[in-house]
């Protein structure tokens, strides 16, 4: 089977669950607006699949040129979410363009892997190795980490830690796949880790609930730590089989926060059971295998770049968001890539798989 | 070489999610599932009314009422001695009486804690309006036991009460369960399992907010079965109201049935004192009482008969031929027993047995005795029911005493004399009986030869239950014999030197027996009796607990015959 259709099957699959799974968790909420939005799903999961349809026919070399071009709209987008943004739920994320509503976030990570990729993947005109295995502290490190802080610490600014986290998480797994040096790796983790103590007084106080909550989720049981509580106990009870499907107790009836959105793994998981859980779980990691087996097939340093920069972001959000509905993680605002209720994140990721695709299309060029 | 650690990194990543998948899905799915349970399903019992006790004429003797009771939900709590303030603000309790009511009950945060029972209905609507201070406050609807009457009857009828540990052993494998409300006494424990509802309910699923969002069962309560008594609600006031400010009690039967009419005993109590929670030292009073208001005196109090034994022993000796209706004994006062004088309240001089039973001479009883034997004797108290449960339906009833020479050397080792035979005779001694076995005993001579059963019960549920409920018994009696002992009888009542002369004046001829039983702390005032003398339909035994004469007895069943008439209850 080729790449292109395995990605595709998989990636439907894996939406037309997240459409199941917001219908049966909006369809009892009252008013028109929430009963709506599987339609909207069902129009997004359209216009995804032609997205796809269209970067998987795009030649992704020609994305090179256009890198600095979208790295800097990025930018422009996100510092006018701060002007023009739309506050939910106590944070400003959205941007509002006609009547459309985009999460400039779910863009950015995209653009962080473009201009990562081809970062490290540059080459000298008279010379077949790449580059960065000869880069120097400074161009290895700090130069793309300056060019990935900008947006991530606005993005963390709105505030979105959980976002912010994932870029940096792409930021280091892209250190880790490009030729650097070992040792500027470990001098970057190191570095990390002597400065997150110092970083524990940069975050909001709900942001330190949420850790503190994490750490034990029975300090605060209707605060902090309800929605995870609620999310294990949607989980658990929902046995090998579930309860099927829009019988899920926790989710009709309102128990369970984000049902559609951030904890739609629950959602899912009540109505399909352990079972469809663990299919699920398998159908994300087979996305992300077909990810590297690309990487690995292809012989072009950017193409490798950036289809496993793809699949690494989508493991990295999916991981973190079950790890987090099953109480692994505190709890971030880090949607389930394809599943959950929101179009940039369900586009962004059609746009990504669309790229993957096309670098398992042309790797033989070279 | 980076991208295959990477890989294996991935799929470890995904296996740790999988086995916290099963880890919560499978092996803790049931700790799960009982929360989510929690989460969304709530039971509101729904309780049913405890069956009605009702008199013979449908009247309602016992039934049921709402009540509003407080429950403090701890969990919602925040600042309790703040809201005990408010509440015994409205409720007119200390805050501190509520705060021990509050502790006392407590189990566990998330079920409502009952600091007050039984408050009035405004008192109620207070707490509702001003629930938006009282956060955690609930007033529950109770159905509540409620007495019409107060105390009328509230021996029979027994009251409610939390269940024992020692009823609780017994009744647990009918369905009976801790904190169950049982009846405690009188026909409401004897009839708990027909009285006893059923609570119902429905369990509903709840949404995040505690909002109703569809009904999952519905178990409706069942009302408690009605049990109606053969008791006369009018004849019963009238005992009631006439028995007060004595000690004592009185028992009417209807003579040929056994069906208890009215049945009274003093001092007496309020059922409604066991309901409020916030009278402990009420109760507590009632049960350190020397004079025993909870103990129901017409079947638990024994007491020694005196003369009212006398009309059996008469019959024990006629019958076996001792005396005839023409036999006289002279009576001098006294008759020396061994080396004792057996005294008689009076001097007689010649007496035969109209006369020794109308004047209650003890000397012809005496000799009778002795002619008959203390076997003998006890023999015929077997026969007339003394010294055995009568069967009413009430529990702890108590049998009684009558003694047998064998008996007491079984017993005491201790040898039988003539002097305890002529105690015996006149119902003294170790001869102990209740009032309802008097009245009982009494009601042969009004009904011809019949040992009754005493009932209660004539109707469970609407169905008529009276016939399985009485027992007839037909002694083997001459009818001349016991026709002699009525003229006796009656020439207590007719006879003016007969020691109930107070009740010759009535409408209604009168028959009976007084008793003055000698007991510590002054004699026990007995008349037992039936009337009217023709065609008997109530029979009575008035028995006053050291009340002094029988006479006196005699005037209390005078007032009563009087109300009775004028109630148009008897026809004269």
């Amino acid at each position: 089977m080729k790449a292109t259709t395995r990605i595709l099957i998989v990636s439907v699959v894996i939406a037309i669950f997240g459409i199941l799974s917001i219908y049966s968790s909006t369809s009892r909420k009252e008013g028109e607006f929430f009963q709506n939005l599987y339609r909207y799903q069902i129009l997004r999961l359209v216009l995804g699949l032609c997205v796809f349809w269209f970067f998987s026919r795009f030649n992704y070399r020609r994305l090179w040129d256009w890198t600095y071009f979208i790295y800097s709209l990025v930018l422009l987008l996100l510092l006018l979410v701060f002007i023009l943004g739309i506050v939910r739920m106590g944070a400003q994320r959205w941007l509002k363009i006609w009547w459309l509503t985009v999460q400039p976030t779910e863009i950015a990570k995209i653009m962080i892997l473009l201009f990562l990729a081809r970062y490290f993947s540059k080459k000298e005109p008279d010379d077949v190795e790449v580059k960065a295995s000869k880069f120097g502290l400074i161009k290895a490190l700090i130069i793309p980490f300056i060019f990935t802080a900008i947006p991530m610490f606005l993005i963390i600014e709105q505030p979105d830690l959980g976002s912010g986290a994932i870029i940096f998480f792409i930021f280091f797994t892209m250190l880790y796949l490009s030729k650097i040096r070992v040792r500027y790796i470990i001098i970057f983790v190191l570095v990390i880790v002597s400065l997150l103590p110092v970083s524990w007084h940069f975050l909001k106080p709900y942001q330190k609930a949420r850790i503190q909550v994490f750490l034990n989720p029975n300090t605060d049981p209707l605060g902090a730590g309800y929605t995870v509580i609620q999310s294990k106990i949607a989980i658990g009870s929902a046995g090998i089989l579930g309860k099927g499907w829009r019988s899920g107790t926790q989710s009709q009836l309102k128990f369970l926060p984000e049902a559609h959105t951030d904890f739609i793994f629950a959602t899912f998981v009540e109505e399909w059971g352990c079972l469809g859980g663990i299919f699920l779980i398998v159908l994300y990691w087979l996305l992300v295998q077909v990810g590297i087996r690309t990487a690995q097939s292809t012989t072009d340093h950017y193409g490798q770049l950036l289809s496993m920069g793809i699949a690494c972001m989508i493991c990295i959000q999916s991981c973190i968001n079950i790890a987090m509905t099953m109480g692994l993680m505190p709890v971030v605002g880090v949607p389930l890539p394809l599943m959950s209720y929101g179009g940039s994140s369900i586009i962004t990721t059609f746009s990504a798989l669309g790229i993957m695709a096309n670098v398992s299309k042309t790797r033989n060029i070279f | 070489m980076r991208i295959r650690l990477l890989q294996i990194l991935v799929a470890l990543c995904y296996f740790i999610l999988i086995c916290q998948l099963i880890n919560l899905a499978v092996f803790r799915s049931s700790y799960f599932r009982e929360l989510a349970d929690k989460n969304c399903i709530r039971f509101v019992p729904q309780q049913g009314g405890r069956g009605k006790i009702l008199d013979a004429n449908n009247k309602i003797l016992v039934t049921n009422r709402l009540s509003y009771d407080v429950l403090i939900l701890p969990q919602s709590l925040f600042q309790i001695t703040q809201i005990f303030e408010k509440l015994s603000f409205i409720l007119q309790i200390s805050p501190e009486q509520l705060m021990e009511q509050f502790k006392r009950n407590y189990t566990e945060p998330s079920v409502p804690v009952c600091v007050a029972k039984n408050i009035g209905l405004d008192k109620a609507v207070q707490v509702e309006e001003s629930k938006l201070n009282l956060e955690g406050v609930i007033v529950q609807t109770n159905v509540m036991r409620y007495y019409p009457y107060e105390k009328i009857a509230a021996h029979i009828l027994g009251h409610l009460g939390q269940i024992d540990v020692w009823r609780l052993s017994k009744l647990a494998s009918y369905g009976y369960k801790a904190k169950d409300i049982v009846g405690v006494g009188g026909i409401e424990e004897r009839y708990d399992y027909y009285l006893r509802q059923q609570d119902g309910g429905i369990s509903i699923e709840v949404d995040h907010q505690g909002r109703f969002s569809r009904l999952l069962s519905y178990f409706p309560p069942r009302n408690g079965k009605d049990i109606g008594l053969t008791i006369d609600l009018r004849i019963q006031r009238i005992v009631e109201e006439i028995l007060d400010n004595y000690i004592g009690s009185i028992v009417i039967i209807e003579p040929n049935t056994g069906a208890v009419l009215a049945m009274a005993s003093r001092p007496d109590f309020s059922p409604l004192s066991f309901l409020k929670s916030n009278s402990p030292k009420l109760l507590s009073e009632l049960f350190n009482n020397p004079y025993a208001p909870l103990t129901n005196r017409a079947i638990q109090g024994q007491y020694p008969p005196g003369s009212v034994f006398k009309p059996l022993v008469a019959t024990a000796a006629l019958e076996l031929n001792k005396i005839n209706s023409a036999t006289t004994f002279n009576c001098p006062g006294f008759l020396r027993i061994g080396r004792r004088d057996f005294k008689c309240w009076a001097v007689h001089n010649e007496v035969d047995l109209i006369k020794a039973l109308a004047q209650s001479c003890d000397v012809f009883f005496y000799k009778l005795g002795l002619a008959i034997g203390p076997a003998k004797l006890h023999e015929f108290a077997d026969k007339f029911g003394l010294g055995q449960l009568t069967g009413v339906e009430l529990p702890y009833e108590a049998k009684g005493n009558i003694p047998h020479p064998l008996l007491r050397k079984m017993k005491t080792f201790q040898r039988w004399y003539d002097g305890d035979t002529a105690n015996f005779a006149i119902g003294q001694g170790a001869v102990l009986v209740t009032p309802l076995q008097m009245v009982r005993a009494i009601a042969v001579f009004a009904n011809g030869g019949q040992l009754v059963r005493p009932y209660l019960v004539r109707s469970i549920d609407q169905k008529d239950v009276s016939s399985s409920h009485q027992k007839i018994e037909q002694l083997p009696l001459k009818k001349k014999y016991l026709e002699l002992v009525r003229r006796g009888l009656r020439e207590v009542v007719a006879n003016p030197q007969g020691t109930a002369h107070v009740l010759a004046n009535l409408p209604v001829s009168v028959a009976g027996k007084t008793g003055t039983a000698e007991a510590p702390g002054g004699t026990h005032a007995w008349f037992v009796g039936f009337f009217p003398f023709e065609k008997p339909q109530f029979c009575a035994a008035v028995f006053l607990e050291n009340g002094g004469h029988g006479a006196k007895s005699a005037s209390l069943l005078k007032e009563i015959i009087e109300r009775m008439i004028e109630e148009g209850i008897i026809l004269p």
